[in-house]
C-alpha cells in the first residue's frame, strides 16, 4: 500500500515537472536569484521594467525562479527560459555571473543582459563577454556619496551604515557614501562621528531582531541616520528609528522607500527598470550591442537622490540645492567618487585631510594574505 | 535613574527579543507535556505573524471625512492594536496547528514529519496569498507599538523605567501567560492530566483520562500561542512582514529544552537568549562592554558560545516527558 502511494506521489510530481517544462513561447524572460520579484528591490525594479515594456510593446514575457541560489540552478533555469521560447534573457545580480559565464556559450542565439555583474569563470580567472551579452553595472558610489552628503548636510552628523552582505554593489554603496559624508563636513567645515563600529555587512538581507538590536543601540548611542543598504533588514532600521528617542533616520535603498517608513528621509536610487527598458529597446530596435560592459551613473540617470526632500524639515530647500549641485559636479567630472576599493577611499579622505583608517578597513576588508 | 541608559537600553531590547520567544516556548511546553511534540513552531508562528500584521496594517487606518487617518496614537490605543493582532495571530496559529493535531493525534502520523510539513508550507503559502491579494510578498505596517511612559507607574524608580517606559504591551501579555500556565499545569486537574498524558498516557487513559481531548487542546493552545508570538516577533522587529521569522521557531524549542519544559526555567532560558543576542548585535555599542577591548568579530558569536557553555553544564539534568513524540495507540500495552 506504501508502495503503491508513493509510486503515484512519484508519478505525479514527474507530471507536474513535466507540465512546467513543456515550452511555450515567452521571449522576454527573466530570473530571479534569491529575491522573488516582489523583494521591494533590483528583482522587482527589473521586473517592473520588463512588464512595462512588454506591455507597452505586445510583447510575451515570463519569469523563473531557480529552485535554490546555486550555478548549477541558476544555469537550469535559464535553460527552462530557452526552452520556453526565449529570446532575450534579463538576470538581475551578480550571483548570475558564472552562469551566465557558460550560458552564453551554451545560447549563442539568446541574448543575455546581466545586471549588476561580469561573467566569468567560478574562480574569477577568466572574465570573458561574448557579444550576445550585455552587462550593466550601476554606480552605487555615486548615490551613496549623494546620500551621505545630503545627510550631513541636513545637519544629520553622527551617521552609521548597514550593509546586507559584503558583496561589490553594497560595498559601493557604502564607500560613497562615506567619502559623501566627509565631503559634505569638509565643505560645511563640521565634525562628524563615523566610527568604524556603526559600519557593519550585517551577513543576511532578512529582519532580524538581532539587526534592530544593533540599530537600537547605536540609536541610543548616538547615531542619527543610518543608510541600510541591506534588502529587509532595512525594515528592522526603520522600526528602531521609529522607537527611538529624538529624531533618527534611515535612508533607504533601490527604490524610494519613503512609503515604508516615516523613519526615511531619503533613499539612494538605482534605476534597475529604466536598465531592463534600454536593454530590451536596443534588442527589439536592432541596435543590441553586446559583448560590453555599461555603467549607468548620474551621467546616464541611473542612480539618483528622490526629488522630495521634505523630511529634511526646515533644511529641506536648502540640502536639495546642495544635492542638485553636487550632482552638477558629479556629472561634470569635477569629483570623482572613489568607487568600491579601500585604496581611492583611503586617498579621498586623505585628500579632504581626514584619517580614519577603521573605517577604510571596515568598508572593504584588506584581502586575506 | 539609578541605573545607566545603557543599562535599560540593554535590558529593554532583551525584553522585546525575549517575549516572542517565552510565549511561544511556553506553549511548546504545554504541547510537549501532552506528549506530543511540535516543531511547527515556526511555521505557525509566520502563518499568525502574516494574517495578524496584515489585517492589523488595514485596521490601523480610519477614515475620517474621506480622508485616510492613522488613529493608534496613545499607549492605549497602541495596546489595543496589540492586543487584537496577538489574538488574531493566535487564532490563525491554532486553525494552523490543528493540521499538526489531526495528522499526529487522530491520524497517528509521525510528529515530526507533519510538523516538518507545515514549516515548510506556511512561507510559500504566505507568500502565495500576499502576492495574490496584496501584490507584493512584503506586509507594511505603521504603528510602533513601543510605549512611551505608561502614567504614574513610569515614574517607580528602577521597576517604572524597565516595566513601564518603552516597552509594547506583549511584555505584560507574556507575564500573565507565564503565570496562567504555570498555574495550569501545576494547579489544576486539567493540568495533572495533560502531565499525566505525556508521561504515561496509557495509566492516564485506564483513569478515564481523554487522551486524545487532552493532546489536541495541548497542541492548539500550543498554535495560539506560537501564532501571537509570530505577531509580537514582527511587531518588534521591523516595520513589516518580510515571510520569515528568523528561525525564532527553532530557537524557542532550544529554550524549551533549556528550560527543561519548566514554566520558570524557561523565563530564565528566554532571558538569556535575549540578554545574548543583545550583547551579540550591540555589544560593540555598550560603554562597559567594549572598554573589554574585544575584537568587533567576537560579539556575534557570544550568543552561540554562551549557549554552548551553558548547555553543556545543564543539559545532564535535562528531562524530557517520557512520552513526548511518541504516537498514542490504545491498542499498544
Amino acid at each position: 500500500m506504501k508502495k503503491a502511494l508513493l509510486a503515484f506521489a512519484l508519478a505525479l510530481i514527474s507530471v507536474f515537472t513535466l507540465v512546467a517544462c513543456s515550452g511555450g513561447n515567452y521571449e522576454i524572460a527573466m530570473i530571479t536569484d534569491s529575491g522573488g520579484i516582489d523583494d521591494k528591490s533590483f528583482n522587482q525594479g527589473t521586473w517592473e521594467g520588463i512588464v512595462e515594456y512588454a506591455t507597452e510593446n505586445g510583447k510575451t514575457y515570463k519569469y523563473y525562479k531557480p529552485r535554490e541560489v546555486s550555478d548549477t540552478a541558476y544555469l537550469r533555469a535559464i535553460k527552462l527560459a530557452v526552452r520556453g521560447g526565449a529570446k532575450i534573457v534579463i538576470t538581475p545580480g551578480y550571483l548570475f555571473e558564472t552562469a551566465i559565464y557558460e550560458a552564453q556559450t551554451l545560447y549563442p542565439e539568446v541574448k543575455f543582459v546581466l545586471i549588476d555583474g561580469e561573467p566569468h569563470t567560478a574562480d574569477y580567472a577568466t572574465y570573458k563577454t561574448e557579444a550576445n551579452t550585455m552587462n550593466i553595472l550601476f554606480d552605487e558610489h555615486e548615490v551613496g556619496f549623494y546620500a551621505g552628503y545630503a545627510a550631513v548636510y541636513g545637519g544629520l552628523t553622527n551617521l552609521g551604515f548597514f550593509g546586507g552582505m559584503a558583496v561589490p554593489a553594497v560595498q559601493r554603496f557604502g564607500i560613497g557614501y562615506i567619502a559623501g559624508a566627509y565631503y559634505a563636513a569638509d565643505d560645511l567645515g563640521v565634525t562628524i562621528t563615523f566610527p568604524a563600529e556603526h559600519y557593519e555587512y550585517l551577513g543576511s538581507f532578512a529582519p532580524t531582531p538581532e539587526a534592530k538590536t544593533k540599530a537600537a543601540t547605536w540609536y541610543s548611542g548616538g547615531v542619527q541616520v543610518i543608510f541600510a543598504a541591506a534588502g529587509g533588514a532595512g525594515s528592522s532600521a526603520m522600526a528602531a528609528a521609529v522607537e527611538a528617542t529624538g529624531s533618527k533616520y534611515v535612508i533607504g535603498v533601490d527604490k524610494d522607500q519613503s512609503g515604508d517608513s516615516t523613519s526615511v528621509i531619503t533613499s539612494a536610487l538605482k534605476g534597475v527598470g529604466e536598465a531592463a527598458i534600454s536593454a530590451l529597446e536596443d534588442f527589439y530596435g536592432n541596435t543590441w550591442e553586446g559583448g560590453r560592459t555599461i555603467s549607468l551613473g548620474s551621467v546616464e540617470g541611473g542612480v539618483a537622490l528622490p526629488a522630495d526632500f521634505s523630511r529634511f524639515g526646515a533644511n529641506a530647500a536648502e540640502v536639495k540645492a546642495a544635492y542638485e549641485a553636487i550632482f552638477a559636479e558629479v556629472v561634470a567630472g569635477n569629483i570623482v567618487v572613489p568607487t568600491n576599493d579601500r585604496a581611492s577611499l583611503g586617498a579621498f579622505l586623505t585628500n579632504l585631510g581626514v584619517s580614519n583608517q577603521a573605517l577604510v578597513d571596515k568598508a572593504e576588508p584588506a584581502p586575506a594574505a | 535613574m539609578i541605573f545607566s541608559t545603557t543599562f535599560y537600553d540593554l535590558l529593554g531590547n532583551t525584553i522585546l527579543t525575549m517575549i516572542p520567544l517565552l510565549i511561544v516556548a511556553l506553549g511548546a511546553m504545554i504541547c510537549e507535556r501532552s506528549g506530543v511534540t511540535n516543531i511547527a513552531l515556526e511555521g505557525i508562528m509566520i502563518m499568525g505573524a502574516f494574517v495578524s500584521v496584515w489585517i492589523i496594517s488595514r485596521l490601523e487606518w480610519t477614515w475620517v471625512d474621506g480622508v485616510k487617518v492613522y488613529w493608534a496614537n496613545t499607549n492605549g490605543e497602541k495596546s489595543l492594536l496589540l492586543i487584537i493582532g496577538f489574538i488574531i495571530g493566535g487564532i490563525v496559529g491554532m486553525l494552523f496547528s490543528w493540521f499538526h493535531a489531526y495528522a499526529a493525534i487522530s491520524m497517528k502520523a509521525d510528529q515530526t514529519i507533519s510538523a516538518t510539513a507545515l514549516n515548510l508550507i506556511a512561507p510559500a503559502l504566505a507568500f502565495y496569498i500576499a502576492r495574490t491579494f496584496i501584490g507584493g510578498r512584503q506586509v507594511f505596517f505603521n504603528t510602533s507599538f513601543m510605549m512611551t511612559r505608561v502614567g504614574f507607574l513610569a515614574d517607580i524608580p528602577v521597576i517604572g523605567d524597565i516595566f513601564f517606559s518603552r516597552v509594547n504591551a506583549g511584555l505584560y501579555l507574556g507575564i500573565i501567560i507565564l503565570i496562567v500556565a504555570y498555574l495550569f499545569v501545576y494547579k489544576t486537574k486539567e493540568g495533572l492530566r495533560l502531565r499525566a498524558c505525556g508521561e504515561n498516557p496509557h495509566a492516564a487513559d485506564s483513569l478515564g483520562v481523554n487522551i486524545y481531548k487532552v493532546r489536541y487542546r495541548a497542541v492548539l493552545i500550543s498554535g495560539f500561542l506560537a501564532g501571537a508570538g509570530g505577531f509580537l516577533f514582527s511587531i518588534s522587529t521591523a516595520t513589516s512582514f518580510e515571510g520569515t521569522v528568523s528561525g525564532y521557531g527553532f530557537l524557542a524549542i532550544a529554550v524549551l529544552i533549556f528550560g527543561n519544559w519548566k514554566p520558570f526555567r524557561i523565563l530564565f532560558a528566554a532571558f538569556f537568549f535575549g540578554l545574548m543576542t543583545t550583547i551579540g548585535a550591540g555589544g560593540n555599542s555598550i560603554d562597559f562592554i567594549r572598554t573589554l577591548g574585544l575584537p568587533s568579530d567576537f560579539y556575534p558569536m557570544v550568543p552561540y558560545i554562551a549557549t554552548l557553555i551553558v548547555l553543556s553544564f545543564s543539559s545532564r539534568s535535562s528531562r524530557a516527558p517520557k512520552a513526548a513524540g511518541q504516537i498514542y495507540d490504545q491498542g499498544t500495552r
